[in-house]
C-alpha cells in the first residue's frame, strides 16, 4: 500500500492561546454582571470540549446499533442517564425534605411526547446530529451543519412563538397526570421516592445489559460465520 | 488487488458508513479502499464497524478536520 505523505498541517497553537485569552476575558466580563454567568460559561465550554473529544452523539446511540451492531455509544448514553438520575434525585430529594418546590423541568408527558420524539429523531438523522452534536460540529467547521443550525434556530423560535396555542389545544388534552401535578408526571408522586429512584436505575441497568447482549450476539454470530467461511476456503 | 477511493467529503454521518459498507460488499478480497471524510462522527463509526468486521484499518489525518480511512478487505 502506497502511503501518501500527509499535507503539512497548520499550527493551531497561536489560535488556541488567543481563544483561551478570549474565554478568560469573557469570563471576567460575565462575572461583572453575575457570578452565576461565569459558572454557566465554564460549564458550557467544558461540555463542548467533552462532546467534541469523546464524539458523544445521541443520534449515534440509537442509530449505530441498527447500522453496525455497535452499542458502545448507546451504553455511554445509558451510563450518562444513570449518573444524571443520581444527581437529580439528590437535588430534588433534598428540596423535597426541606419542603421547597421541586426543582427541574417537570413537563407534561403524553402522546405529544411520542410525536415530538419521532419528529426530532427523523430530523436529527437527516441533519447529521442532535442539538448538542450540531452545535459541536458548527464549531468544528462542518459547513452542512451551519445550515442545519440556522433552521434549528428558526424552528425553535417558531415553536416558541406558537407554544402557548399548542399547550392549550394539544398538550394539555393528551397528557397524563400523576395526581399532584396537573398535566405532568413526576415519578416519585406515583412510585414513591425510593421506587422511582431505584426503579429508574434498575431499568437503565437492564437496558445496559440488553445493549451489551445485543452487541455480543451480533459480533459473535458474525465471527462464527466468518470462521465457517475461513474453514471452507481452507 | 485494486485500490478504490471513496469521496465522502461534505457527507454527514451516517452516509460515509453506508457508502463504505456498500462499496466493501462489492470489493474482492485483497482490495483496498480509501474513504475520504471530513465529518468527525464518521471518524468513529466507520473504523469501528470495519474493525468489528475484522478488516485492517488505518486512519490518517491528511488535513485539519479531514481524514482518510484506509481499509483492507483482508478476508
Amino acid at each position: 500500500m502506497q502511503k501518501k505523505s500527509a499535507k503539512k498541517k497548520k499550527n493551531q497553537l497561536l489560535a488556541g492561546i488567543i481563544l483561551l485569552v478570549i474565554i478568560f476575558i469573557a469570563g471576567v466580563l460575565f462575572s461583572g454582571k453575575s457570578p452565576m454567568l461565569v459558572v454557566y460559561w465554564m460549564f458550557g465550554i467544558a461540555f463542548g470540549f467533552v462532546l467534541q473529544k469523546s464524539r458523544f452523539c445521541f443520534t449515534a446511540s440509537l442509530r449505530d446499533p441498527l447500522l453496525t451492531g455497535s452499542t458502545s455509544v448507546t451504553r455511554a448514553v445509558i451510563v450518562a442517564f444513570a449518573i444524571a438520575t443520581v444527581g437529580f434525585a439528590a437535588i430534588q430529594y433534598s428540596a423535597h425534605i426541606k419542603g421547597n418546590p421541586i426543582p427541574g423541568y417537570i413537563f407534561p408527558a403524553g402522546l405529544h411526547t411520542v410525536a415530538g420524539a419521532m419528529m426530532f429523531g427523523i430530523g436529527m438523522v437527516i441533519a447529521g446530529g442532535c442539538a448538542s452534536g450540531t452545535l459541536m460540529r458548527v464549531g468544528e467547521g462542518f459547513m452542512q451543519q451551519w445550515i442545519a443550525i440556522v433552521f434549528f434556530v428558526v424552528g425553535s423560535l417558531w415553536g416558541a412563538r406558537d407554544f402557548g396555542w399548542w399547550t392549550e389545544n394539544v398538550i394539555n388534552r393528551f397528557s397524563i397526570s400523576d395526581g399532584i401535578n396537573k398535566n405532568a408526571v413526576h415519578l416519585p408522586n406515583i412510585l414513591g421516592w425510593a421506587g422511582a429512584f431505584f426503579g429508574q436505575l434498575l431499568l437503565l441497568a437492564v437496558l445496559f445489559i440488553a445493549a451489551e447482549w445485543f452487541e455480543y450476539r451480533k459480533f459473535n454470530t458474525s465471527q462464527n460465520s466468518d470462521a465457517q467461511n475461513a474453514s471452507i476456503q481452507i | 488487488m485494486a485500490e478504490y477511493r471513496l469521496d465522502c467529503l461534505g457527507e454527514a454521518c451516517p452516509i460515509p458508513l453506508l457508502k463504505t459498507q456498500k462499496k466493501m460488499a462489492e470489493m474482492k478480497v485483497g482490495d483496498i479502499i480509501i474513504v475520504e471524510i471530513d465529518h468527525s462522527c464518521a471518524m468513529k463509526n466507520v473504523p469501528e464497524w470495519a474493525r468489528k468486521e475484522g478488516y485492517n484499518v488505518e486512519i490518517e489525518e491528511v488535513d485539519d478536520g479531514q481524514w482518510e480511512i484506509i481499509i483492507e478487505k483482508n478476508k
